[in-house]
């Protein structure tokens, strides 16, 4: 029983990695910015649904509204106030990183002096856990983030392939140059992205939030997995992103069972370490390797 | 007053090896490497154990933490051939997150979460360093070889085919470069060198803990090589010197609130790396947009 | 600049050298090494209150020609940051005396407290390391050896319950609870089904739970401190988890007792009678409760008495002459080996550290109650 539950929880960690991942994909494959800064993105909206939930006692829709608003700003606001002056005059990926990298900084360390380095919580009886078979604890909150998982892809796919704004974004990824000449314009179209991106890592936020707590240095984390899903999914692929990050939900947890907890860390790395090595191109990746 | 100047002024010393190896790779190769903490920490707990189970002589010690952090390296050299860019850098946070859960629980060898207590005070010729200025001197013994080494290497053909492949390795291999060979030898030349800091680290303190050699030392580092300049022989130096005395500069501003100081200071070279990047690309040191180093 | 502005600055500025100068020729600063910000920030609040209650007494008391002051140094409960607030305080302050807290912070700062002869106390970790870091580290709490020896026979032997299963916090406290553990449980009647470790850092247990789960024990021992002991808790119970928890002294925090998963949970501490007429552990709590509107714990508890022994211990070298430095602090506590403290007279041993009477409490969601006085270990 103990690997079926494992298993469960690994299902549960995977759908919000693969929310989160898929976001940062999006920008990544469409724009080729190395968005350092998603992982403030997820921090930020994580800490106002915590906010206005918890802080200002207001109702949960409420809340999530606040974190959507938080999250899309946020990213636009980076987009616009950051990467775009410095693509203009080089953006080069080195320099592009390391500012993404230094919002990230200064996100987490605004919402650690704003809300203090300790653990929170957001209280919810959704994270009691039922006993659905003997020895087999789910909570709804579970049942929920993986409902949830699973229409926002359904969404998102929709959106890509049905709307205009959509398949312009794809054609973005394959070729900007191409997207200008036909009279798009790439600045509208990242704007849209970012703001896309963002907004998947609500769910995953508010979810979390509910049923782990928060700290501020949860940014880099959440980092680490989607760049490992990114890319061992394969660069420009959504759908290997999104089973990336199933993945190495499931790897986390499974691994449990065999070895200690400090390790579930080093699994999704050591996973993530022998891929660029001996696959970089991912599950389905496309791009070559410069 | 003179022990706290003294204390700073060594600790300068070791970081700046550290940030000067890592512009190195990043600077002149174009290997943006995250990892460099865990090549400080690795060279760092192989002179701890030598000096505790064999003999504290830096000569002993300093080699034995180049060896063994120079073959790990090699670990970190495997990616950067096959991978750039993106790729490399999430190949290098990899290692390093992999490095801080190994120093955490190879408690037999590092001691673990408690760390290794009980350095012994390191050995020169039957001598114990253990005086702060003299350790100071020995600091400052280190860092001018490592620089003279750097600044030889760099102006040297070696240097050259570095920056070669830095911009373009495509071409840099067109025109006969063992491409794989330079950059092997670059990252572990650098990881060596890191691996002294590592050592002088581990003999000053007296005490080693795996805090010091997690993911925020390692971009601690890189914005130290960032700020300062990269690609420039002066950048890290200034650098360094600019990120070490900044928490000493806030700590006098009392107006600011003492729970805090580690979060403006976070904050303060966070912002530096946003505003230099987008209007100074090359650091404090360097030109004024790229390509000009 | 207006006239009345520049009088005022020369006023303001007047009154602070005059404030200066009036801070006496013999005052006295010692060091205190708190986790102030971070995760642990709550237990640097919860220590400061009990320390800076007994300065407050000292100085009231005047027992030292000076005033006693304390200069409180952020450790953030990590040792490398501990080890930067100990060089401030030993090379810039120049204190004779620091105030330590958990077991990894106290070991990274040995080294500098035994090389600077720089007495460092102890009153909140209880790693049993902590006995052998050099004669300048007291201790003025029992250390996690008695605490699990404590408990141990009565969750066998009252309690019934013999299957234990530790989740402990991998460092150096959570390895010495482990290996007490080991050691004491087979000799008591128990058995140690499974010792599952758990990373400092670590806030989601779900998969840990699950693991406890399978392993069916009668009790669940929790050796973890700070938010991450509430998130242990309250995942736990979250997660099927209905057996009895077991826990050391770090169980007292308010945030646990308040915890609704954490009603019914035991845990040891030292034994403090709050109700005791003796003359110091009555104005101790009297103080405390009028100023803080509740009965103090063993933690503050402990901080006041390693205060008191700082300010007893300086009045008695002053009154001999002599200086207060590490070493004759250290002279005069040997010397003097039993001091009247907040729960009565306290010896403490040659190698530093204190044997006290443990007490079994038991949360009940409205401040605990006591429900076995274990002897002592």
């Amino acid at each position: 029983m103990l690997l079926l539950q494992l298993l469960i929880n690994g299902v549960q960690a995977g759908a919000l990695y693969a929310l989160i991942a898929v976001g940062f994909s999006l920008i990544f494959g469409s724009t080729r910015i190395f968005h350092f800064a998603h992982g403030a993105t997820f921090t930020i909206a994580a800490y106002v649904f915590y906010y206005v939930y918890s802080l200002l006692q207001l109702h949960w829709l409420a809340a999530v509204l606040a974190a959507t608003v938080a999250a899309v700003a946020f990213g636009l606001a980076v987009n616009r106030l950051v990467y775009t002056p410095i693509q203009k005059h080089e953006g080069s990926f080195f320099t592009v990183f390391v500012a993404s990298f230094g919002v990230g900084i200064i996100a987490q360390n605004v919402c650690g002096m704003l809300f203090g380095r300790a653990f929170v919580s957001v209280d919810t009886p959704l994270s009691r856990s039922v006993e659905l078979l003997p020895d087999l604890y789910v909570s709804p909150l579970s049942g929920i983030a993986i409902v949830i998982a699973l229409a926002f892809f359904a969404g998102l796919q929709a959106f890509l392939m049905r709307t205009h704004t959509g398949m312009a974004l794809r054609a973005l990824s394959d070729n900007p140059g191409l997207v200008r000449a036909y009279g798009l314009s790439p600045q509208r179209l990242s704007m849209a992205v970012f703001a896309l991106g963002s907004l998947l890592v609500v769910p995953a936020a508010v979810l979390l939030a509910a049923s782990s707590g928060l700290q501020p240095a949860l940014g880099h984390h959440i980092m680490l997995i989607s760049l490992a899903a990114t890319i061992v999914g394969g660069v420009g692929s959504l759908r290997g992103a999104a089973c990336a990050g199933l993945l190495l939900g499931l790897a986390e947890n499974l691994a449990l069972n065999w070895f200690e907890p400090q390790w579930s860390e080093a699994v999704t790395f050591i996973v993530l370490f022998l891929f660029i090595l001996f696959r970089p191109a991912g599950f389905f990746g496309r791009t070559t390797v410069s | 007053m003179l022990a706290y100047l003294l204390n700073l002024a060594t600790l300068i010393c070791i970081n700046a090896v550290l940030a000067i190896t890592l512009n190195f790779i990043m600077g002149y190769a174009g290997i943006f490497s995250l990892a460099h903490a865990a090549f400080f920490g690795v060279g760092a707990y192989t002179a701890a154990y030598v000096a505790m189970h064999a003999s504290a002589s830096l000569f002993l010690a300093i080699p034995a933490a180049m060896l063994v952090t120079g073959l790990l390296s090699l670990v970190l050299a495997l990616p950067a051939l096959r991978v750039r860019g993106e790729y490399f850098v999430a190949a290098s946070l990899g290692l390093q997150v992999l490095a801080v859960t190994v120093f955490s629980e190879w408690k037999s060898v590092t001691g673990g979460l408690g760390g290794t207590i009980g350095i012994p005070p390191a050995d020169l010729f039957g001598h114990a360093v253990s005086d702060p200025v003299e350790f100071l001197l020995l600091a400052l013994a280190c860092l001018v070889p490592v620089i003279l080494v750097t600044t030889v290497l760099l102006r040297s053909s070696f240097g050259r085919s570095l920056k070669a492949i830095r911009d373009s390795e495509s071409a840099a291999h067109a025109s006969g470069k063992n491409v794989a060979a330079i950059k092997t030898l670059s990252v572990v030349f650098s990881s060596s060198l890191a691996g002294i800091a590592g050592a002088l680290y581990a003999f000053y303190m007296g005490f080693i803990n795996v805090e010091s050699f997690m993911l925020d030392t390692s971009v601690l580092l890189m914005a130290m090589v960032i700020i300062g300049g990269t690609g420039t022989l002066l950048g890290p130096l200034v650098g360094t010197v600019l990120l070490m005395a900044l928490p000493g500069l806030f700590s006098y501003m009392s107006f600011l609130p003492q729970t805090e100081i580690g979060s403006i200071q976070q904050i303060a070279y966070g912002l530096a790396m946003v505003l230099l990047m987008i209007y100074r690309p090359g650091g404090i040191v360097g030109a004024r947009s790229k390509g000009a180093a | 600049m207006s006239r009345i502005t520049t009088m005022l600055k020369a006023a303001l500025l007047a009154c602070g050298l005059l404030g200066a100068s009036a801070a006496g020729a013999a005052d006295v600063t010692i060091g205190a090494l708190f986790p102030m910000s971070g995760p642990n920030a709550s237990y640097g609040d919860i220590f400061g209150s009990g320390a800076n209650l007994a300065a407050e007494h000292a100085n009231a008391d005047k027992l030292l020609s000076g005033k006693l002051s304390i200069q409180y140094e952020d450790s953030q409960a990590l040792p490398q940051a501990g080890l930067i607030g100990m060089n401030k305080l030993v090379n810039v302050q120049k204190v004779p005396y620091v105030l330590s807290a958990f077991t990894g912070v106290s070991k990274a700062i040995s080294t500098i407290s035994s090389r600077t002869r720089t007495v460092a106390v102890n009153g909140g970790g209880v790693g049993p390391d902590l006995a052998e870091l050099g004669p300048y580290f007291w201790n003025v709490i029992p250390l996690a050896n008695v605490e699990v020896r404590s408990i141990i026979p009565y969750l066998v032997k009252e309690r019934g319950l013999k299957r234990f299963v530790l989740v402990y916090v991998d460092d150096p406290l959570g390895q010495a609870i482990r290996k007490e553990m080991e050691t004491t449980l087979p000799g008591a009647g128990g058995e140690l089904v499974q010792a599952l470790s758990v990373p400092v850092t670590a806030q989601q247990f779900s998969g840990v739970a699950a693991r406890v789960r399978s392993a069916n024990p009668d009790v669940v021992y929790i050796a973890s401190y700070g938010s991450q002991q509430s998130q242990i808790v309250k995942q736990f119970r979250d997660n099927g988890i209905k057996q009895q928890f077991a826990s050391y002294t770090a169980f007292s925090i308010p945030e646990i007792n308040a915890l609704p998963e954490a009603k019914g949970s035991l845990y040891t501490s030292q034994r403090m009678d709050w109700n005791s007429q003796d003359p110091v552990t009555k104005r101790f709590v009297d103080d405390y409760r009028a100023r803080h509107g509740k009965l103090p714990t063993a933690y503050i508890a402990n901080y006041y008495n390693a205060v008191r022994l700082f300010a007893l211990l300086a009045h008695d070298l002053e009154s001999k002459g002599l200086p207060v430095t590490g070493e004759n602090l250290l002279k005069q506590r040997v010397e003097t080996k039993t001091f009247d403290m907040v729960g009565g007279k306290i010896t403490i041993d040659e190698n530093g550290t204190v044997s006290m009477p443990m007490q079994i409490n038991e949360i009940d969601g409205q401040g605990g109650k006591v429900v076995s006085a274990a002897e002592a270990g």
